[in-house]
């Protein structure tokens, strides 16, 4: 199935970028796993013909060079996800965009370079109201483009909490979740 | 990275968030119901201590499944409290719901009178009788029995010239296109020939068992799956992947088969599939060429029933119906339309039936289309008797839209 965008994530970011995408007339496919409570956001998306995967995750990714070119989900089987472009907006700890171990952090999906402190002892605070390092952990990026081992993906846009720097350990972070996302839509809409 | 864990269903992975309560069709029309979370996983807790602690209140969920939907972290909500119902339910079936329950031995009794059984259900002092005396709710419309089941038709009209064609599929009809809507059948079978595709029945076929699931009906249900696997697994052997039309059937062969009724399904489970999934692959492959009718024209609203949005197919749907030329397509917001197979039908949950249906129903009658289009066939009662809207399933609007002799021509290249 071929679509000009997916989005991978239904959340704030994931859910902005589709809406907006689909509003400037990209075919946009969004991958949720669990609920959207962006309901704004959603109803806009699928008003605008945007295709709602609901209940759905992407499980894996097929790349061609430096560019993803398709992915799989795990109810729709053998038939693949194609797109000219790709956000990623996955979330941190919670919804699994990220991966703590004992010893290190990681994107588990694409396997996608991520910052984060190699010394554990620093990832937290035992204060439980101090801020906590670990939530500013996320994927690196150049120019916008997710980075697998050093190298650029160059149709792959994460955004969101996902992000590197984007965290909620400083308070609300609904205007950078958003900011991160309307950025992606227009790296996307420039080319 | 949630689908695999190693608590039952997936239930310590519930972090208490309570999305699944706020999409619960039914928790928020009966306040008899704790919903989701509490019935489900919270429940489970309680239960594994000590089995006293199950309610019969989750005889109330509809198993709907949208909580599963809804769930980030992937717990098998409306399986644990379908499971709890299997393991620690103690009442034993009524005969309105074993009758309900039994598609399959209902429909040839009720066929074989059709005319009689069709014309009594619809008056209103046997409605009343059966309201008072078994509780099917007198309000209802009850679904049409055909003289002719589908079956009967195939043999005589169709069967003879389904192996002069080279692709052979094996046709899951499930009891609905065979009891009460044979044209459904008849449809599928024009789709699949003009496509070059001969259709086989399946001469074990036994009801899914969806209906004995959700009345409690386990043995039969087991026995029943046991039976289709088989037959299944002797048909992918030969070389026919299993077609089917429900989505109901469908998440049943797929799902509770392994999950409730632990019977195992694993050798066939990736080749079965609905008939719009088949053929979607089929057409986007460029294997199967459709040739439309030139002036087709329709304006349809599609409502994607509740075990097609647990299934995750609906996509499949929708990109093939927004492929006919002259097909005006508009997507309903997700809701359950309430009647969820037999619990609709039962006096005590008519209300609440009625009640939960009710934004489906407004967003049908804002968007005033043609008619609705929908895969389901307990939704298309549902829909029909309280909206008045017709719905048609998707494989009928195919069987309207294609040009069926052209496409045979097509596909026999």
């Amino acid at each position: 199935m071929k679509f000009d965008v997916v989005i991978i994530g239904g959340g704030l970011a994931g859910m902005t970028a589709a809406a907006e995408l689909q509003k400037a007339g990209l075919k946009c496919a969004v991958v949720a796993a669990g609920l959207s409570l962006h309901n704004v956001s959603r109803r806009e998306f699928t008003a605008a013909g945007g295709t709602l995967l609901a209940g759905d995750s992407v499980v894996s990714g097929r790349f061609d060079g430096d560019r993803l070119a398709a992915v799989r989900t795990g109810k729709l089987g053998s038939v693949e996800l194609e797109a000219d472009n790709f956000i990623l907006a996955s979330g941190k700890y919670f919804s699994q965009g990220l991966v703590a171990d004992m010893d290190r952090v990681y994107e588990p999906l694409f396997g996608l370079d991520v910052e984060y402190d190699e010394d554990r002892s620093t990832w937290f605070d035992p204060s439980f109201a101090a801020p906590q390092k670990f939530l500013e952990f996320g994927v690196k990026t150049e120019d916008g483009c997710a980075l697998k081992d050093g190298s650029k993906i160059v149709n792959l846009y994460p955004a969101g909490e996902l992000l590197a720097g984007v965290s909620t350990a400083q308070g609300d972070a609904t205007e950078a979740i958003k900011k991160t996302a309307l950025a992606a839509v227009e790296a996307i809409r420039r080319k | 990275m949630q689908e695999t864990n190693i608590s039952a269903k997936n239930f310590e992975q519930c972090q208490k968030c309570s999305l699944c309560e706020t999409v619960c069709p039914v928790m928020a029309n009966n306040p008899k119901y704790a919903g989701p979370k509490r019935s489900g996983p919270d429940g489970e807790r309680y239960r594994l201590k000590n089995g006293i602690f199950f309610e019969d209140s989750l005889k109330y969920c509809l198993n709907c499944k949208r909580c599963e939907v809804a769930c980030p972290s992937g717990v098998r909500i409306a399986d644990l409290i379908q499971q709890a119902r299997i393991d620690y339910g103690r009442k034993a079936p009524k005969l309105r719901d074993m009758m309900l329950a039994s598609t399959d031995q209902m429909g040839p009794l009720a066929g074989a009178f059709a005319p009689i059984v069709n014309f009594s259900l619809g008056l209103a002092p046997v409605k009343g009788l059966m309201h008072a005396t078994i509780g099917v709710d007198k309000h209802r419309t009850l679904p049409k029995y055909s003289s002719e089941t589908f079956v009967h038709w195939y043999k005589k009209h169709a069967e003879a010239a389904q192996d002069a064609y080279k692709k052979q599929i094996s046709y899951f009809h499930g009891c609905y296109a065979n009891y009460n809507y044979p044209q459904l059948g008849k449809d599928f079978v024009a789709v699949m020939n003009a496509f070059g595709i001969g259709v086989q029945l399946i001469p074990e076929e036994r009801c899914c068992g969806v209906a004995k699931i959700a009345n409690g009906m386990i043995a039969a249900a087991t026995r029943d799956a046991k039976i289709n696997i088989e037959a299944f697994l002797r048909s992918v052997k030969e070389g026919r992947e299993v077609v089917t039309v429900s989505t109901t059937c469908t998440l049943t062969l797929i799902e509770e088969y392994p999950e409730l009724l632990k019977v195992d399904n694993s050798e066939v489970r990736d080749h079965i599939s609905l008939v719009e999934q088949y053929l979607y692959k089929g057409i986007a492959s460029g294997e199967l060429k459709p040739v439309w009718k030139d002036g087709f024209k329709a304006r349809a609203a599609y409502h994607c029933p509740c075990h097609q949005e647990r299934l995750g197919w609906g996509i499949f749907t929708t990109e093939l119906l927004k492929m006919i030329p002259g097909m005006e397509l508009i997507e309903l917001e997700s809701n359950c339309c309430g009647i969820a197979g037999t619990y609709g039908f039962k006096k005590e949950n008519y209300k609440v039936s009625q009640a939960i249906g009710k934004p489906l129903f407004d967003n049908i009658a804002a968007v005033a289309p043609d008619y609705v289009a929908c895969e389901c066939e307990t939704c298309k009662w549902q829909i029909e008797m309280s909206t008045g809207v017709p719905v048609k399933n998707p494989v009928s609007i195919l069987a309207e839209a294609l040009d069926l002799e052209k496409t045979a021509a097509a596909n026999r290249k």
